[in-house]
């Protein structure tokens, strides 16, 4: 991990939620990664992953419950709410419902006008000479600029909150799911906008997704995550060519291809998932394991390094496993016969 | 009979606006399901798809106008039905499972409940065998602890586990011929995206059930469907096997869905 | 998908060709309701300068003067001209109304706003507090009230208003509060805005509708508890042209047959009230956002 040209720090991120009976929902468990100025990291999984509180961690939007947040270097969590307007200036977000995401009753004038109006403090002309370039820079015309978002598709919309997101300069950009609420031939178009948006204006992009297919087509990390905690970090081609972790197993298994003839061979977890609210210290997968030991039940795994900038959250694998059949995978009977079930 | 099932013959329509004036939304759309067959209805949003499928069972948006077309099931013109009459054939011989399984399942009664509703419905007799047969239905989509399951609400169900009630409630306790599946698989996770469709083949191929799965996502269509319609804006633009259509799609537009959804093979 | 999903999804490839915003069409309760309501303000202010014969003098009548030309509502039993005293009772009934409900929608609004969008001790101590006041039967809080800190018209306006803001407060709250996890109230911090004007320009504005709807409501409940505080007496002078006030100076007359002294002064009051629901019913409609599409 290349700490030192980081322009993101996120270390040990926690948050909990309170759950009635004193209970906490533990939504993100010590979570830490490293963005570097220009690259594309993508934090993938499922729903219950934590990977969006992990985004709006970062951002402030849902306060941590602890860990650290640093931009170059800098901790961003001791800051007071007001002045954390400097932040957004270096960090924005693009959010995933394109609908959801845009005040029906603003034009997109008004959208874009906003941030430089609220951020830069701009003067009424340069703020307009702005606002076109950034309609242009997405894609749209002058045209669109007194539509409101009703008026406009899915696609157009989601331009305008990338647009809306670029409005400050900034350099970190949160992407999360943004084109998941998209068309299948709108989404390669906002893709490739993304990706020329980046090489141009070098940007950094933690880009939250689900969809394996897209995070392979534009990240160039992969961190896998499972109910709150990242199982697996490395180059995209190694997470994909060769997953080490169970999970990253099972859940690559099962996205299907849009291509004749390919048979995929199913890696099935089966089992109890293990529940959020608070969770035993055990790795998170114990119950719906093939490779689980008497040892994984008794701490949750730290990530550990195996080399070309990987790593798995899994000393069984790190340890020299078998690699496992596929089909249902059946749990451990070595730990199900010491938790007692 | 020529094997097919369903027909939709020219079927055109368009909505009234509040002003009076028709917006035309389906042109000519033409398209058979094959009996025994799991036939694929793909496109993009404000492709007509699901407008499609819900005039088949008659519960179109009031606003939809039909211009012209039939729909024939087995040779019976649905369009011509009277209201009775569609009410007989919904169910017992045609099905739908909607997107949003939680939404669809009645807050207020108990997953079990609703499922033998249907059941006495559908087949009659007592409450008891009713429930019965509901955790019959709800063991066989693999869902595990039926019995507890049947008793719990449906805001008690994960995403998947209410989709396959659902799924149970309208292949198994109807037991219809035709099973109408309106993206039924959005929203959910990708592994449990996977385990529905297995189920959904299953069902298909040992039921000999015929279904019609509407969708955009072309990489199940690649996995698990026999025929392939692809819609395009109120149009059918190419229609034929799977394999035909992930091969060789003659249609452009069907080229440029194709190209969409291998984003990885596109790049490279 | 349900069928009202698939209606919405055909729409917005319409409104991309041609983005056409047609000016929304009134309905008849509408033009009705408005009508009624410009009429009694146009005579309210036209009371301000000119009326048949001055409203408060007695004794220009004979006293119990049946409509005629001279007096073509009649005269109360002190000779007071129905007319006139009709025509500046719109300024007080009309007047009380419209400023209480002001004031209750904006203090009433502004609090639930802070209270749904921050929550935590703010939002629990102003439900209680509003909990405390509703218990409460308005008339009998006004009654209650009035009495206690005095008469005068300015004391009659704020305790209108103080029966009104409990519910502007719910409703606001209630509104801001299940959409301030929405993502453009999200996307409105990270643009820049501090809490308070994510709550107030871009949550507000789009939780108008029902708080709208219900200020007609809110105007017809405070214009009769107005005239039922003029019945009994309270709140105002006696001699002040009020209708409910007038409605009981008349009442005697009712049993000898001089009806058109309560009759007039509860017509106005039925038409105000009726205005304001017929008004209530078209506002609810326009700020539908369903029918914007």
């Amino acid at each position: 991990m290349t700490a030192g040209g980081a322009i993101l720090q996120v270390r040990a991120l926690r948050k909990n939620f309170p759950v009635e009976g004193g209970r906490h929902l533990v939504a993100v468990d010590g979570v830490s990664l490293d963005l570097a100025a220009g690259e594309t990291l993508a934090l993938v999984g499922e729903s219950g992953s934590g990977k969006s509180t992990v985004a709006r961690c970062i951002v402030r939007l849902i306060e941590p419950s602890g860990g650290d947040v640093a931009i170059d270097g800098k901790s961003i969590l001791p800051l007071q709410p007001r002045l954390l307007a400097g932040v957004y200036r270096r960090i924005q977000m693009v959010f995933q419902d394109p609908n959801a995401s845009l005040n029906p009753r603003m034009t997109v004038r008004q959208v874009l006008d906003e941030p430089l109006r609220l951020h830069l403090d701009l003067a009424r002309a340069e703020r307009t000479a702005r606002v076109r370039e950034l309609v242009e820079m997405v894609g749209l015309t002058a045209l669109h600029l007194d539509r409101y978002p009703h008026e406009l598709s899915g696609g157009q919309r989601q331009r305008v909150g990338i647009a809306r997101a670029m409005a400050v300069s900034p350099e970190i950009v949160i992407l999360d799911e943004p084109t998941s609420s998209l068309d299948v031939s709108v989404r390669g178009q906002i893709l490739d906008l993304l990706l020329d948006l980046q090489q141009r204006l070098h940007l950094a992009y933690l880009f939250i997704s689900h969809d394996l297919q897209v995070v392979r087509h534009v990240a160039d990390r992969v961190a896998v995550m499972y109910l709150g905690g990242i199982v697996e970090m490395g180059p995209t081609e190694r997470i994909f060519g060769a997953p080490q972790h169970p999970y990253t197993r099972a859940l690559l298994s099962a996205a299907p291809v849009a291509q004749w003839g390919v048979t995929r061979t199913r890696l099935r977890l089966v089992g109890e998932i293990t529940s959020p609210i608070d969770p035993p210290n055990a790795c998170r997968l114990v119950g719906r394991c093939p490779l689980a030991q008497p040892a994984c039940a008794a701490a949750k795994p730290a990530l550990i390094a195996i080399g070309h900038d990987h790593a798995v959250a899994c000393p069984v694998v790190v340890g020299g496993a078998a690699p496992y059949p596929s089909g249902d995978l059946q749990p451990s009977v070595a730990v199900a016969a010491t938790r007692g079930f | 009979m020529s094997g097919e099932l369903l027909e939709i013959e020219n079927y055109s329509g368009a909505f009234r606006l509040p002003t009076g004036e028709l917006t035309p939304v389906l042109h000519d759309v033409s398209y058979r399901l094959k009996e025994g067959a799991l036939t694929a209805v793909v496109g993009e949003t404000g492709s007509g798809k699901s407008l499609v499928a819900l005039s088949v069972l008659g519960i179109q948006p009031a606003s939809f106008v039909r211009r012209s077309g039939r729909i024939l099931f087995r040779g019976v013109d649905l369009l011509g039905l009277d209201e009775k009459a569609m009410r007989r054939i919904r169910g017992a011989e045609i099905s739908m499972v909607f997107q949003d399984a939680r939404a669809a399942l009645n807050p207020v009664f108990t997953v079990g409940r609703q499922l033998a509703d249907v059941y006495q419905l559908q087949h009659g007799g007592g409450r008891s065998a009713a429930m019965k047969q509901a955790i019959e239905a709800l063991r066989r989509v693999s869902i595990p602890e039926p019995a507890r399951r049947a008793r719990q609400y449906p805001h008690e169900f994960s995403g998947g586990m209410a989709q396959r009630a659902m799924i149970a409630m309208a292949a198994l306790i109807c037991e219809p011929s035709l099973l109408i599946l309106d993206e039924p698989t959005t929203g959910l996770d990708v592994t449990i995206q996977s385990d529905i469709m297995e189920l959904i083949t299953d069902l298909c191929r040992v039921g000999g059930l015929t279904t019609c799965l509407i969708t955009h996502d072309l990489g199940i269509v690649a996995e698990t469907c026999d025929e392939v319609v692809v819609m395009n804006a109120g149009r059918v633009v190419e229609t034929g096997s799977a394999q035909a259509i992930f091969t060789q799609p003659q249609d452009p537009y069907t080229r440029r869905l194709l190209a969409a959804s291998q984003l990885v093979e596109a790049a490279a | 998908m349900s069928p009202r999903d698939v209606v919405g999804e055909i729409s917005p490839e319409l409104g991309i060709a041609r983005p056409v915003r047609r000016r929304p069409k009134l309905s008849w309760s509408m033009r009705i309701g408005a009508g009624v309501l410009i009429f009694y303000v146009a005579v309210a202010l036209i009371s301000l300068v000119w009326t048949p014969y001055d409203p408060l003098t007695p004794g220009i009548g004979d006293g119990y003067d049946a409509p005629s030309w001279a007096f073509p509502l009649g005269t109360d039993r002190l000779g007071a001209d129905m007319l006139s005293r009709l025509m500046a009772g719109a300024r007080y009934n009309l007047g009380i109304t419209l400023t209480a409900v002001a004031i209750a929608f904006c203090v009433g609004t502004t609090i639930g706003v802070i209270a749904g969008y921050y929550g935590g001790a703010i939002d629990t101590v102003a439900l209680r507090t509003v909990e405390i006041f509703q218990a409460f039967p308005g008339l009998l809080f006004a009654m209650l009230v009035v009495q206690a800190v005095g008469a005068g018209i300015v004391n009659v306006i704020l305790v209108m208003s103080f029966v009104g803001i409990p519910d502007y407060l719910r409703l606001a709250r209630g509104e801001i509060h299940s959409r301030r996890s929405w993502q453009y109230a999200e996307a409105a911090r990270m643009v820049g805005n501090p809490p308070w004007r994510v709550a107030f320009r871009h949550l507000l504005p789009n939780s108008i509708g029902p708080l709208l709807a219900f200020t007609s409501i809110n105007a017809a409940f405070v214009a009769l508890i107005t005239a039922s505080l003029g019945f009994l007496g309270l709140g105002l002078g006696p001699n002040t042209p009020e209708w409910g006030n007038m409605i009981a100076r008349g009442q005697d007359g009712v049993m000898t047959g001089q009806w058109w002294v309560s009759f007039f002064p509860g017509l106005a009051i039925l038409g105000l009230t009726g205005a304001f629901y017929l008004l209530g019913d078209a506002i609810s409609d326009l700020t539908d956002p369903r029918r914007r599409r």
